[in-house]
């Protein structure tokens, strides 16, 4: 079936060929990644927005700039693999790049790709998608989702693109009552090992009770050394920076790479930061995802990959975060809302 | 009619790709202060320049290709269509190439971004406009637009200020507002300086010394953030509730259009959904990072 995809699309599977893991194009005979079917490293967010990406080039023609936009459609791929938690935040995200301006150059890509979802079958003790509101094996935001039931894989038509590609395809049987049984089964299983939970009942009234806590803030960043990672390897983190190439000729290329809100210089400004201090870029982080997102698209913007917790080179915990919120009975929150 | 509804007013949308800069060429240079000039350009495009149209209050994203973007709020009225303006302090990398840049160069323009002054509801009333150093750009393209349509205000009286004679901006437009009869014109220093007999005080120390009235009025602060948190407990004293004082808000910017993030307040996206705002709605923001 990869094989017949191959002839329309540019297809990536989940990879460790480059030394980090990441979706790479699939080398037409590798099937590996079927048996390990472990979450990423780099969130497939990168094949949407790129880590860095040129949006137009520029030259110089007779003294004047000519600016040179980037060639047309992107090509059509189809990510296979990826896991409900990715591909929710590909739809969380999806949000921000339509809201107001289109953002062509997410959209393109994202219009021109199919997602093929794997259910997770073996979820990390970082991993709390299940408290987010969907589990690891479910269809979420995918166009078809494949789940391991021993001896073959059972497909679950989502979309019209999903249902586009498999027609025609060779070796696909009506699955059986058993077949589904064992794909409920295998679903539950799923579920049971995701472990880690975080509360997010009425979590939008409980947040902001600690917003000007600035104790409580100090004290939950202060190990977090503002690496970053944690917000390059997010699915839903989209937050971009702009910048100018210029060769000796007068011409050049402005890019986009991934920002990040853990830097100070992310929001300084000649003058004055509002974000200089460490325990307001932590609080940002927090908020952004948790309430301030939530607000503008009613979605909150974690799906609980755990990424951040698993690659954080100094060990700091969303989930312990959250865990620390007051718990913020409805009477009071609404007292101190007010009060404030 | 409250500020928030204008957000939703129909206006010029940059089409396609929002992110390709507009060509423009620097057609005149003017030398506010040793730090600060103003650019007058016009687009290439000949349909571009006959199709755009802006709000006083809008802000563009400017480039130097090649050097980088910078936000700017437009400084001309959009009732003057000979060019468009911008102000420009040399603070930074992108400022400064703009800065070393001469006559004929070309930027690049993408824009208008941002919601605008909320001229229906600046209607009818009195208007008192208070700036100070370069946050006079923004006012100054109401100024002019308020001037050109004269009728549809009640009194206007501006009062200005800047650190020093020498940092004063658009010193020939002050000279004609304050020939203007129907303009009350109050210019300020921070300091005696030789040869200045104006006042000498603060913008917010000025404020109260003129008292405008709040009767039937609004007020308009910009300028240095210092400035307007001074300014505003000046005017309540006077009279004037939070949702009769505007101001506008400067954050960091890259895409000028909500979406890579920096300029957030809250949930609130200075970009977006600003970067005019009246007091009562800043009063209300969840967070204290403006």
């Amino acid at each position: 079936m990869l094989e017949k995809w191959q002839k329309e699309f540019a297809v990536f599977v989940p990879s460790k060929a480059s030394g980090v893991s990441q979706m790479e194009v699939w080398d037409g005979q590798d099937t590996a990644f079927l048996d390990r079917n472990r979450n990423t490293a780099v969130p497939p967010k990168a094949k949407f927005l790129p880590g860095m990406e040129k949006m137009f080039g520029f030259r110089k023609e007779e003294g004047s700039y000519v600016v040179e936009p980037t060639d047309g459609e992107p090509p059509k791929q189809l990510l296979f693999g990826i896991h409900p938690c990715d591909a929710r935040a590909i739809g969380i995200i999806d949000m921000v790049f339509k809201d107001a301006y289109d953002d062509k150059y997410y959209l393109s890509r994202r219009e021109n790709t199919v997602l093929v979802g794997m259910a997770c079958t073996s979820p990390y003790d970082s991993c709390f998608c299940t408290s987010l509101g969907f589990g690891p094996a479910d269809a979420t935001d995918v166009d078809i989702m494949l789940i391991d039931i021993g001896d073959a894989l059972l497909i679950e038509e989502v979309t019209e693109k999903g249902r586009g590609i498999l027609a025609g395809a060779k070796g696909v049987i009506e699955a059986t009552e058993k077949d589904e049984k064992e794909a409920a089964a295998a679903r539950e299983s799923a579920n049971a090992k995701v472990s880690r939970k975080i509360d997010t009942a009425e979590i939008s009234r409980r947040l902001p009770l600690v917003f000007n806590d600035r104790e409580f803030w100090e004290e939950v960043s202060a190990k977090c050394v503002s690496c970053g990672i944690c917000t390059f390897l997010c699915p839903t983190c989209y937050c971009f920076d702009i910048n100018d190439e210029m060769l000796q000729d007068g011409s050049g290329a402005r890019y986009r790479n991934w920002d990040c809100c853990s830097f100070a210089i992310y929001t300084r400004m000649p003058a004055e930061n509002p974000r200089e201090e460490k325990w307001r870029r932590v609080r940002q982080k927090v908020y952004h995802k948790y309430l301030f997102y939530p607000e503008l698209f009613n979605v909150i913007a974690c799906t609980g990959c755990g990424r951040c917790i698993r690659q954080c080179p100094v060990n700091w915990d969303i989930t312990q975060t959250l865990s620390k919120l007051p718990a913020g009975s409805p009477g009071k929150a609404e007292e101190k809302q007010k009060a404030s | 009619m409250t500020i928030s509804d204008i957000s939703h007013r129909k206006r010029y949308l940059p089409e396609g790709n929002v992110y390709l800069p507009h060509i423009a060429v620097i057609e005149k240079i003017i030398y506010e202060t040793p730090n600060v000039k103003t650019f007058h350009f016009n687009f290439k495009d000949e349909k571009l320049k006959e199709e755009f149209t802006f709000e006083s209050g809008q802000f563009g994203e400017y480039s130097v290709l090649g050097i980088g973007e910078a936000t700017f709020c437009i400084s001309s009225s959009p009732t003057r269509r000979d060019n468009l303006e911008c102000t420009v302090a040399r603070v930074g990398k992108v400022t400064n190439a703009l800065h070393r840049l001469g006559e004929g160069a070309e930027i690049g323009f993408r824009g208008p971004f941002g919601n605008s002054f909320p001229l229906d509801y600046m209607a009818g009333k009195n208007l008192v406009l208070v700036a100070g150093g370069i946050g006079l750009a923004p006012l100054r393209s109401l100024i002019w637009n308020a001037l050109d349509n004269r009728a549809q205000y009640g009194s206007i009286d501006i009062i200005y200020g800047a650190r020093t004679p020498g940092d004063l901006c658009f010193k020939y437009d002050l000279e004609s507002w304050e020939k203007d009869s129907s303009v009350n014109m109050t210019t300020t220093v921070d300091r005696e300086a030789p040869d200045w007999q104006g006042n000498v005080g603060f913008v917010p120390a000025i404020t109260e010394k003129v008292a405008p009235s709040a009767k039937n009025a609004v007020a308009i602060v910009c300028g240095p953030p210092i400035m307007i948190r001074f300014t505003f407990p000046v005017l309540e004293k006077l009279g004037f509730t939070p949702a009769q004082m505007i101001t506008t808000l400067e954050k960091r910017m890259k895409c000028g259009i909500g979406k890579c993030g920096r300029c957030n307040i809250g949930d609130i996206y200075v970009c977006r959904d600003g970067p005019v705002f009246s007091y009562e709605q800043i009063r209300n923001f969840s967070s204290d990072e403006y």
